[in-house]
């Protein structure tokens, strides 16, 4: 019988939308973290399938040794697919011209991701092919075409062999972004590699072993290899690679992850506050079912079946609308994006279901509970029951939910403190200035009858309620607040990466006496280009006295140097400078002492290297250059953004080396189309010169730079969406609580203006002072993300200072005078009536 | 039990009811004896705050005494908990409240029916339309309690008191929210269908003359029985 009893009262309550603003919540929560965790899933899979390309595959095994058979084989049966790399430098020879060409020997399968860019012949057009050349050819890049004085169709001789030159080759997904020795690269075929006899033992060689598969094809793989791997082997994947887009998408994905929690906690507090609101709007009918004799069984059941019904209802909605906003948004994106998203796994759909019921469960437990007490006396004693400030129970009841939703969604536990505990201290700010605010407004003794002093008396009499909303409010601030602004820093921190005007061609081996006719080429045809950088190459041969082979093993070294620093030679580029580079930073000791002017030679070193080379600042490292041995005493280490796409260096020597080795020159320019016909004029005139063309790199680091922005941009967008409903709702919960108020105001003779403008001023106040405060502690919140999480130099905002009060006081006054409005249309008696 | 305590169908001894307050504890009601027959009709009268709705919480088992002991047809309400409590009520009593209490989602039927589904009377609707004409409400069955008038709603009220048949009624100030028309029809018919079901009907009201209407009078001053009269009604009943 209770179970027929129990969906009449649904269907009504449902009806009457005394359930629209928890199902609302639940909702909210599951569409939320639906929509973002697929639209994110969907984002990252395709952004990794595409940044896959810049390692030409999912994971990847590098060592200097030759690796086992075994290794392969198992990759085959975990259903991976491979290929095989080899790096080795050799010479090339052809027309008597003799150069140290950086050859790379691919299987087939090269490469897993991506595609190899070629051209028929210098002068055609590029396009994209899926594997490299064949046995018995090579693809040269366009460099070793002029050095060489060959063409396509041309042999070469590499190493022992001779090898027809069939393609020009462009550009090889992974690439390094810059390499001083990009210009002169062959691409051959594994199966050549004997031909060659370049490949002895001793030789210095780089193995690779590229793989592809889904990622639990290759955790499954690696969990397999991880325990016989050799202190020579380093697995990779794209994340452990320093490269902009690494550090990019790392960010993109924390950004990502933020909003979502962000999402999840909105949603939460409707949720906490929508449940306790429509629970205590069932005290009056639960006294009254007592009364009448139902049991507390049959309570406990009917009110069980409702929230069971609404949750259910809620989440197929959540999911529902989740599905098609998540669908609308990667159609849009993929449109914009000129591809396809791969689909979302399941992951979505249970973690979304699984939030809204934990959601439902834990924030109406209490409430319902204290409904379940509600006594009979009620009908008699009309306020028996009623609690003005929410339960310490539930607060912690719905804190401990939050914080476990936070961590099981992200499954980062400083991240999800930060955001926790910055949240804390905004609800016991506003809880306190609140208390202080009321307090201070009690004595300020405005005058009767005015619309201030009706606000500030509302305001006053409902402290404890309006201290839970002005919590409320400023939380839903704070988290669209903090998200606006970190959108913007990362995104022009990005933008700040790859300039519009940066530099896309590095021009390297200029000869001392080239400099001043290039310079004057450049200005010429009006090109913008950096500085010119004296370059030469030398090795460390030891530290403070000790060679450095017996302090750290050679292999060791290379595997780090290889590791770590993609885009560099493993002879480490040396230059001279008077002052630091911009982009990089002193993380120990002080640069050059008398702008290095003075006897000693000093040098500032990468700190990446301190660490391999176990470097202090005050050794003194002895370079090999051209076998000269060069002293050079470290007064410093710097932090060096590899990303920049700028020319960097491992080691920074005083100025006082110039004329101590012969050197090369350097720079980089910015190129545009129009300059083609001069630069192969330029290349005519000065043959030993060398052009590396990064422009394709800057395009692509610009396009996902592009795609992630308007990820961020569209994930954003929800979060505000639902940060303005839970705004919504907590107006009209307020609302209705505040509808008894305006009817006795109304009955005992108020003007509608009076009280419109009332609320008007209160919601006012409320916004301002929420915005206020969510302003700034999304400052400060932001100043610690930004620099733990996301390795943007922290500052402040001032302007948000300014947007939070403001928007906060417009936004909730608005939404509090137009539904104020709507209450004043209808007439008293019918107030009346409603309120029962 | 003798057999005049069989008789009565509330049996009061020794009632009392404090309370505690920030002051200390707050005596409302002092050693209140009198016992009510079945089917008779008793008023409940004393100013604001003389301790007559207290009285009839204990008396309906709304809430507990301090001290003393409430039969209501044989049961000693003290040795009932909380459930046993609401199912006597759903057995045996009705209420008509001041305020309506008309649940709000529900239509004047639904209100009406409602005692008898939370019993899990089967014939609960049939019962209610035929109060509900009773009470000439019959024409207004589908409408919510938001579209009724004050007297309406109390007149649904009175239907859903009596759906089930109760052996005691329990009407606290009845027509205090109703104007003198609405109010009398209200009193006129609550004490029709008192007379028609035979049931034992207690009255708390601070209207003297709603009071007479009734067979005796319990006045209650600060907490205490000040005495029992007999109402106009006591030579008809």
């Amino acid at each position: 019988m209770w179970v027929k009893l129990a969906f009449k009262l649904f269907s009504r309550e449902f009806r009457r939308g005394e359930l629209t603003i928890i199902f609302a919540a639940i909702a909210l929560a599951v569409l939320t973290v639906f929509s973002l965790s697929a639209i994110t899933e969907r984002i990252s899979l395709n952004i990794a399938h595409k940044s896959s390309d810049f390692i030409a595959s999912d994971r990847r095994l590098s060592s200097n040794h030759a690796f086992e058979p075994q290794l392969l084989k198992q990759a085959s049966q975990f259903g991976l697919a491979t290929a095989q790399m080899l790096y080795f430098d050799s010479m090339l020879f052809a027309n008597d011209e003799l150069v140290l060409g950086s050859v790379k020997a691919t299987t087939a399968a090269y490469p897993l991701r991506g595609k190899i860019t070629i051209k028929d012949n210098l002068a055609s057009k590029a396009y994209e092919v899926e594997t490299g050349p064949k046995a018995g050819s090579v693809w040269l890049s366009e460099g070793l075409f002029y050095t060489l004085k060959v063409n396509v169709g041309d042999t070469v001789e590499l190493g022992a062999g001779n090898f027809n030159v069939t393609k020009v080759l462009v550009k090889e997904p992974d690439a390094p972004f810059f390499s001083l020795s990009g210009n002169k690269r062959v691409l051959l075929n594994y199966a050549d590699i004997e031909t060659t006899q370049a490949v002895q033992p001793g030789s210095r060689v780089f193995h690779r072993l590229l793989f592809a598969g889904n990622e639990q094809e290759l955790s499954d793989y690696y969990a397999w290899l991880k325990p016989q791997l050799k202190s020579n082997q380093n697995w990779q994947g794209l994340k452990d690679r320093q490269s902009p887009l690494g550090n990019n998408l790392d960010r993109a994905e924390r950004f990502l992850l933020l909003a979502g929690l962000f999402g999840i906690m909105l949603a939460a507090v409707a949720m906490a506050v929508s449940a306790k609101r429509y629970c205590e709007r069932q005290y009056d009918p639960v006294a009254m079912m007592k009364t009448l004799g139902g049991s507390r069984k049959v309570i406990r059941n009917i009110f069980l079946l409702h929230l069971s019904l609404v949750t259910t209802f809620s989440i197929v909605a959540g999911l529902a609308v989740g599905f098609i906003l998540q669908t609308i948004g990667a159609d849009y994106l993929a449109t914009f994006m000129g591809t396809e998203l791969p689909q979302a796994g399941v992951r979505p759909w249970l973690l979304s279901a699984f939030i809204g019921l934990v959601c439902a469960l834990m924030f109406s437990l209490k409430p319902l509970l204290d409904l379940f007490d509600i006594p009979p006396l009620r009908v008699l004693r009309r306020n028996l029951g009623d609690t003005l400030a929410i339960s310490r129970i539930h607060i912690g009841l719905s804190m401990l939910t939050i914080f476990v939703l936070m961590w099981l969604f992200s499954g980062e536990i400083v991240t999800t403190l930060i955001l926790f505990a910055s949240t804390l201290v905004v609800i016991a700010v506003l809880f306190a200035l609140s208390r202080l605010l009321f307090a201070a407004g009690r004595k300020l003794g405005l005058r009767p009858g005015s619309s201030w002093s009706l606000a500030i008396a509302t305001l006053q009499k409902r402290a404890n309620a309006n201290a839970i909303q002005l919590i409320s409010f400023a939380l839903a601030i704070k988290l669209m607040l903090f998200l606006v602004v970190l959108k913007n820093d990362i995104i022009s921190d990005w933008q700040m990466q790859v300039p519009a005007d940066a530099p896309n061609m590095f021009i390297i081996n200029i000869a001392k006496e080239e400099v001043e006719p290039i310079k004057q080429f450049f200005n010429k045809h009006n090109i913008a280009h950096e500085a010119f950088y004296p370059v030469f190459s030398g090795r460390v041969d030891a530290v403070n006295g000790e060679e450095f082979a017996r302090r750290v093993s050679k292999q060791e070294g290379e595997e780090k140097d290889e590791s770590a620093r993609e885009g560099v030679s493993r002879e480490p580029n040396l230059t001279w400078l008077t002052s630091l580079p911009e982009g990089n930073e002193i993380t120990e000791g002080e640069w050059f002492t008398d702008g290095g002017t003075g006897d000693d030679i000093e040098v500032s070193v990468f700190d990446g290297w301190q660490e391999t080379l176990g470097l202090k600042i005050g050794d003194t490292i002895t370079l090999l250059v051209n076998e000269q041995p060069i002293d050079a005493k470290v007064t410093s280490f710097r932090k060096v953004d590899w990303g920049s796409l700028k020319p960097n260096f491992v080691m920074i020597l005083s100025p006082n080396m110039a004329g101590k080795v012969p050197v090369t020159y350097f720079s980089a320019a910015k190129l545009h189309d129009r300059d083609t016909k001069g630069i192969s004029q330029l290349l005519q005139r000065y043959p030993t010169i060398s052009m590396i063309d990064i422009k394709a790199q800057i395009e692509q680091a610009q396009s996902i730079i592009a795609q992630v922005s308007l990820a961020i941009g569209f994930v954003l967008s929800i979060v505000l969406v639902s940060g303005a409903l839970v705004l919504i709702s907590q107006v009209q919960a307020s609302l209705a609580e505040r509808m008894q108020e305006v009817v006795i105001l109304r009955t005992l003779g108020a003007k509608g203006r009076l009280i419109k403008l009332a609320t008007l001023y209160e919601f006012m106040l409320l916004g301002g002072i929420a915005g206020l405060v969510a302003a700034i502690v999304s400052d400060v919140a932001l100043l610690v993300i930004q620099q733990q999480l996301f390795d943007i130099s922290g500052r402040l905002h001032p302007y948000i200072w300014l947007l939070g009060p403001v928007s906060g006081a417009l936004f909730v006054s608005s939404i509090g005078y137009f539904m104020v409005a709507n209450t004043m249309r209808q007439n008293t008696q019918g107030l009346l009536r409603k309120l029962g | 039990m003798s057999v005049l305590s069989q008789l009565n169908v509330i049996q009061v001894s020794g009632l009392t009811q404090r309370v505690n307050t920030l002051e200390g504890s707050l005596t409302i009601l002092s050693d209140i004896n009198f016992s009510v027959k079945s089917g008779e009709s008793v008023a409940i009268v004393g100013a604001s705050g003389s301790g007559k709705s207290t009285l009839l919480s204990l008396l309906a088992g709304l809430d507990v005494a301090s001290q003393g002991e409430v039969h209501l047809d044989g049961d000693a309400l003290s040795t009932l908990d909380e459930e046993a409590r609401a199912q006597l009520r759903a057995e045996k009593i009705g209420f008509v409240f001041q305020s309506f209490m008309l649940v709000q989602s529900l239509t004047a039927l639904e209100n009406v029916m409602l005692p008898a589904e939370l019993a899990g009377d089967h014939d609960a609707k049939a019962q209610a339309v035929e109060l509900l004409d009773k009470v000439g409400l019959s024409h207004r069955l589908a409408h919510y309690p938001s579209q009724l008038s004050g007297g309406e709603q109390q007149r649904v009220a009175i239907a859903r008191a009596f759906i089930g048949s109760p052996k005691i009624l329990f009407a606290d100030e009845p027509s205090a929210n109703l104007d003198s028309k609405n109010g009398h029809l209200i009193e006129t018919l609550l004490f029709d269908l008192n007379k028609q079901n035979g049931t034992t009907l207690v009255l708390v009201t601070h209207d003297e003359q709603l009071a007479k209407k009734c067979q005796r009078i319990i006045h209650i001053e600060g907490g205490q029985l000040e005495k029992i009269s007999e109402g106009a009604a006591a030579n008809v009943g």
